[in-house]
């Protein structure tokens, strides 16, 4: 099965990834480090990332809207900050929090997706666009009052990004972590990511989970087949909305920070790109597929910047990661299309 | 003199079927030549490939010769036809409803001027009054008056048949004008005036092929007809010897009569009652069907295309807007959603079985098994007392069943069943609804693109299903012959309506009439 | 649904210039600063939302790709100062770099959208965001270190890559030396003046000849376009050329009227917030014409204008007249995809 995903693609991608881990060798950095940041880059950005899947497989396209699921993640974050919950609890309540947002928001996001079926791809990206300013509001002007979640001086409503270290930022992280000759082990959040991927694989295997991959395959038989494809279609929907809403949260106790307006603008591409580069132009998007486009995108990220400070043009490494990103992406495209003539 | 249009060896497969072979043609100046066939005879195909439709050159091409004035000719696209002298009015009507009439009769020779260019240049300024005349008088050559800035979508269909002549009878050069039914949407007056202008136009030098399932219509118009049957030419006539009758024979061929069926199951209660039923299927469209359907029976639903017959099931499971009233069991059917429908025992199988029929990424076991563990609760079990997941012993046993009984043939249940011959593919769509055990079976053409052997065996499991499990069959098909070898009632459609229903020993001339909507209770 | 679309050509337009009003009379400036305001705004972004027109006519809905145009013309000006090319020779090798680039863009795009058919707007979003970073990769890194350096004034110190502000004060002295009306005390070039209504004419002349009426046609159907004799993918790719030489044009104005060039910003969000003016001037993701792209930039430039000044006066807080003009921009453009694509979804109904 690996062998046959590894296409072109991810053989650039992976090639690229190596001349980086030598060009940083060579140039001297502590590889060590990097290999275990690296793994934390992984899981931390894991989540988001799986939140494609079931919308991928359910046939509703690329999921350009993640910013709906993040905001349900930051929504729930604010409210666990707000009661001042901290440590374990404070996460476990921000996930529980992120619940009943993430189901609300989510299944918006499907009514909405429902009218413009085949081409939710642009739809998304500009539902995306539009709940961040319309979150933006909400921020300003809803009745936090939290000293450390508020702007210090000047300004109304929320900070733009609010802290953890009193909360629950790192617990994850932290959670069993131990060194292994001299790399740290970030347990508890490898822990985590595995067992929301492991989740979403079983799910695939019930009943449902697989009247939603055939969804994704075949829609007119579907429903002739007597599957409710409305239903499966929501719920698709609703599941990717919720898995982004816990993604931010788990990326934001990695991070220390909860970073609201425009913070979840930035996520929906990577994203998109990771779950290319891990298999879905060759047809395949499963949970392995995720995992392994996190990987290869997250550390190709990470090995750039370093190395773009070195050559003195600091801004290189973004540029860089973004002409990956959207390459990829337009590259997908463009082997749709083929796919589509053959 | 040599003929205007000549081909030679045309031929264009699709696949491994032949939708025309080596058909030979000549069409000669101001002659009116008239083409019938019933479905899949290639009428369609031979426009489509003369007018340079995109269609041809997608699935590769055609092989043979065109000569237009005796000299080989090209046409990769319906702009080079075009080109060359070529009009071609369409069954779906290519007319743009938002634009106006003017815009659609003028289309692509619109009046232009311009300081820079020569007169009509594609950047020249558009001359309204010019375009407006010019449409005028143009409409009013075919007995029309219409205000040229109507826009189309407010036109009723016959007016909307008659902007669509216009557009191409006012091509400059027209030298070759195609009519792929062009009276469908007429009444009798107004097809009445349409052969006149056609017959003004041959007296100008202008070829016409005529492609109608109304037979007499092309019995009045034409100076010589030729019947296309599975792509090639079976006979021609002129003169006095174009009679509907004989027409609708050749059309039909000779069909076998080995009867599988003995006797017939039904009870001769009615079990599905369609009234005044009416289905939005673009192409193919139900204008209000009134039909029983018996308990046990096996029905052969069986139109010309665009007759209406897909959209009787397709219709019924949701697929397409409908209206009118269907009852089951005497209990009128208050949703049509295939969900709902199947819980109540009405199956379909589509005739597009790549892309509707089978999931062809999956093995043959899920395909099998799929139906009845998504909709009919069968094959599951539950995990961790919470979750139904399958139950694949009891799939598995269930689908090597299946493939050993039907003789499936595949290189193990795992295989995908994209990778399946069509027979085997359609097999497996049986399997599929066998597990369900249905009371109502909706089959679209079980045997397209099916080898022989494979389609004898489809029809016996088709008729087995029938008498074992009592399963009513509506089977929907172009394929007279196997229609009637297996049904015991065959209705046939014509323009969205009931034409006729025949037993299945009617004679072959009756089936070609009350497919032209001509026949009549004698 | 036809008496629909007609409601919704006007409704929108009207919608939005009663948001107009309301802004205006919550803001309270004078009228006077606000017609200076947006007639100055007006020339500088009209020609821009020109450039969306034939594509949403062709049927390939918004051309998110105008932000490539608009760099090309950028990249224009950058190559011409590093040349030290000045004044009346500086201009004139910009706008035929704009149009060379333009063209050659244009082109290509138009090559890339017939491989992606019904998924245009999607891929000009990608292919506008992709520029942007190769744009920035070439600017930053690539000056200084493969391309040669010919005018150090637009360096950044360190001698890699160019500064994030450059003044081309010199090609702007010379548009008006034509001959300027100041509007708000901004001078404006007549010859720019009459360029921006001359496009637009331009534009409506297009859409009134007969090569006009075949791509409305193409827009409609694309199938039937085709049966028609209408040769679609080279139509598809003359649209993408015009559409990116005016943008390029578009760009060119602009910057030149302002005065210096944000290098690395100043083409950003020119695709949305020129898609959402035309959208807010009646257009839809099927039909545009000449009137909307006008109508659209004024009401949207009022907008912007007056609603973040109301926002303060009525909130006592900037930003949330910010947050509106953002919502504005994406929530329109989102309402007419839905609203479009769902049309376009009814003819076949399933589930």
């Amino acid at each position: 099965m690996i062998r046959k995903n590894l296409r072109l693609p991810q053989l650039i991608i992976a090639g690229f990834m190596l001349c980086l881990f030598a060009t940083a060798h060579m140039l001297g950095f502590n590889m060590k480090t990097l290999i275990s940041t690296s793994f934390t880059k992984f899981a931390m950005n894991g989540v988001m990332v799986l939140a494609m899947i079931p919308m991928l497989k359910a046939g509703a396209g690329l999921n350009f809207g993640l910013p709906i699921g993040i905001i349900s993640g930051l929504v729930g974050m604010c409210l666990s900050i707000q009661l001042r919950l901290s440590g374990m609890g404070g996460f476990f309540c921000a996930l529980l929090f992120t619940l009943p947002v993430a189901l609300f928001f989510g299944f918006l996001y499907a009514l909405i997706l429902d009218h413009v079926k085949g081409k939710e791809d642009i739809a998304a990206i500009f539902i995306g666009y539009s709940v961040i300013p319309l979150m933006d509001f909400f921020w300003t002007v809803a009745p936090f009052t939290n000293r450390e979640m508020l702007y210090p001086i000047g300004g109304s409503g929320l900070r733009p990004k609010i802290s953890l270290e009193n909360y629950f930022g790192s617990v994850l992280d932290n959670l069993w972590s131990f060194e292994l000759a001299g790399l740290t082990i970030p347990t508890g959040l490898l822990l985590f990511y595995s067992l929301i991927a492991l989740l979403l694989f079983l799910f695939f295997k019930t009943r449902t989970g697989e009247a939603m991959e055939a969804l994704g395959q075949n829609e007119d038989f579907c429903y002739l087949a007597g599957i409710p494809v409305k239903k499966i279609r929501h719920l698709a929907i609703i599941l990717s909305t919720l898995i982004g809403g816990v993604g931010i949260i788990v990326y934001a106790q990695s991070y220390g920070f909860v970073e609201l307006y425009n913070g979840p603008s930035g996520f929906a591409f990577p994203a998109v790109s990771s779950i290319i580069i891990g298999g879905y132009i060759g047809k395949e998007s499963g949970v392995f597929q995720a995992m392994l486009g996190t990987y290869l995108y997250q550390t190709i990220y990470l090995l750039s910047s370093p190395i773009a400070n070195a050559v003195l043009i600091p801004e290189l490494s973004e540029i860089t990661r973004m002409i990956v990103t959207n390459g990829i992406i337009l590259y997908a495209f463009l082997q749709q299309n083929r796919r589509k003539h053959d | 003199m040599t003929p205007f249009l000549e081909t030679k060896n045309l031929s264009k497969s699709f696949g491994s079927t032949d939708a025309l072979s080596n058909l030979n043609l000549s069409i000669h100046r101001g002659e009116i030549l008239g083409v019938v066939g019933a479905n899949g005879s290639g009428k369609t195909t031979l426009m489509n490939i003369l007018f340079g439709n995109s269609i041809i050159s997608e699935t590769g091409g055609y092989t043979g010769e065109i000569y237009i004035d005796g000299e080989k000719v090209e046409i990769p696209s319906s702009a080079d036809a075009i080109r060359l002298g070529l009009g071609m009015v369409h069954q779906e009507f290519m007319l743009i409803p938002e634009m106006s009439v003017e815009e659609n009769v003028t289309m692509g020779k619109e009046a232009s001027s311009s300081l820079f260019h020569k007169k009509n240049h594609a950047l020249g300024w558009l001359n309204q009054t010019k375009n407006q005349a010019f449409c005028k008088k143009t409409m009013e050559s075919l007995g029309m008056d219409i205000p040229p800035k109507t826009p189309v979508k407010f036109l009723s269909i016959t007016l909307r048949q008659f902007v669509e002549i216009a557009r191409e009878i006012s091509r400059n050069p027209l030298r070759l004008l195609l009519l792929d039914e062009p009276t469908a949407a007429l009444n009798y007056e107004d097809s009445l005036l349409l052969l006149q202008t056609l017959r003004e136009l041959a007296g100008r030098g202008v070829s016409i092929l005529f492609c109608s399932h109304r037979l007499q219509e092309i019995c009045r118009i034409c100076d010589r007809v030729i019947v296309l049957r599975d792509g090639k030419q079976v006979d021609e006539y002129t003169g006095q010897e174009m009679r509907p009758d004989r027409m609708a024979k050749a059309m039909i061929g000779h069909t076998i009569r080995t009867v599988h069926k003995t006797a017939s199951s039904s009870s001769g209660e009615t079990i599905l009652q369609f009234s005044d039923y009416q289905v939005a299927m673009p192409a193919d469209e139900l204008r209000g069907l009134n039909l029983s359907v018996l308990r046990g029976e096996i029905l052969g639903i069986s139109s010309l295309s665009g007759g209406g017959k897909s959209a009787v099931g397709y219709g019924l499971m949701g697929m397409f807007p409908s209206s009118g009233r269907v009852q089951f069991h005497g209990e009128e059917i208050s949703s049509f959603s295939a969900t709902k429908l199947m819980r109540q025992g009405i199956l379909l199988l589509p005739d597009d079985r790549k892309q509707q029929g089978i999931l062809a990424d999956k093995s043959v076991t899920d395909n099998i098994v799929f139906t009845a563990f998504h909709a009919g609760a069968r094959f599951q079990k539950r995990a961790a007392g919470l979750f139904f997941v399958k139950d694949k012993k009891a799939a598995s046993a269930y689908a090597s069943q299946m493939i050993s009984r039907l003789q499936i043939k595949c290189s193990s249940p795992e295989q995908p069943s994209g990778e399946l011959s069509g027979g085997n593919q359609q097999k497996v769509c049986i399997a599929r609804t066998s597990a369900m055990n249905p009371e109502v079976l909706f089959v679209y053409e079980p045997t397209r693109g099916v080898d022989v052997e494979a389609k004898e065996k489809i029809l016996e499991l088709l008729v087995r299903m029938n008498k074992e499990e009592q399963t009513t069959i509506v089977m929907i098909s172009s394929e007279l012959d196997e229609l009637v070898r297996v049904c015991d009632r065959i209705a046939v459609l014509c323009e969205g309506t009931l034409s006729a229903i025949l037993p299945p020993d009617a004679t072959e001339e009756a089936f070609g009439l009350a497919y032209a909507g001509e026949w009549t209770h004698d | 649904m036809i008496k629909k679309i007609w409601k919704a050509e006007i409704i929108v337009p009207v919608l939005f210039i009663l948001i107009d009003i309301l802004c205006f009379i919550l803001s309270r400036v004078s009228t006077g600063f606000l017609v200076e305001q947006v007639s100055v705004r007006f020339i500088r972004n009209g020609v821009l939302v020109l450039s969306l027109i034939l594509p949403v006519v062709a049927g390939m809905g918004l051309n998110f790709c105008v932000t490539v145009g608009a760099m090309a013309a950028q990249a224009a000006y950058i190559i011409s100062l590093n040349h030290n090319l000045y004044g009346g020779p500086g201009v004139l090798a910009v706008f035929v770099m704009t149009i060379i680039f333009n063209l050659i863009i244009g082109f290509v795009l138009g090559k890339i959208m017939n491989l992606v058919k019904g998924k245009e707007m999607v891929t000009s979003i990608v292919i506008g965001s992709l520029s942007n970073y190769l744009y920035q990769l070439i600017f930053i890194a690539g000056y200084g270190t493969i391309l040669p350096v010919h005018n150090e004034n637009i360096i950044l110190k360190n001698g890699v890559g160019v500064e994030s502000m450059v003044d081309l004060k010199t090609y702007k002295e010379f548009f008006n030396s034509f001959g300027s009306v100041k509007v708000a005390q901004i001078p404006i070039s007549i010859f720019l003046i009459f360029m921006v209504f001359l496009l637009a004419f331009g534009m409506f002349y297009l859409l009134h000849t007969p090569f006009g009426k075949q791509v409305q046609v193409m827009g409609y159907d694309e199938k039937k376009a085709q049966t028609l004799g209408i040769p679609i993918d080279r139509y598809r790719i003359y649209v993408m050329i015009a559409s990116s030489v005016l943008a390029g044009i578009g760009q060119f104005i602009y910057l030149q009227n302002i005065g210096t060039l944000n290098t690395y910003t100043e083409h950003l969000n020119v695709d949305t917030f020129s898609c959402a003016a035309l959208l807010v001037g009646g257009a839809s993701i099927r039909r545009a014409n000449v009137k909307n792209a006008m109508v659209g930039v004024l009401i949207m430039h009022t907008l912007f204008v007056v609603s973040s000044i109301a926002g303060q006066n009525l909130f006592a807080n900037t930003a949330l007249g910010e947050y509106f003009r953002s919502f504005v921009v994406y929530g329109i453009i989102t309402f007419a995809l839905i609203m479009n694509l769902r049309i376009e979804n009814k003819k076949r109904m399933t589930g």
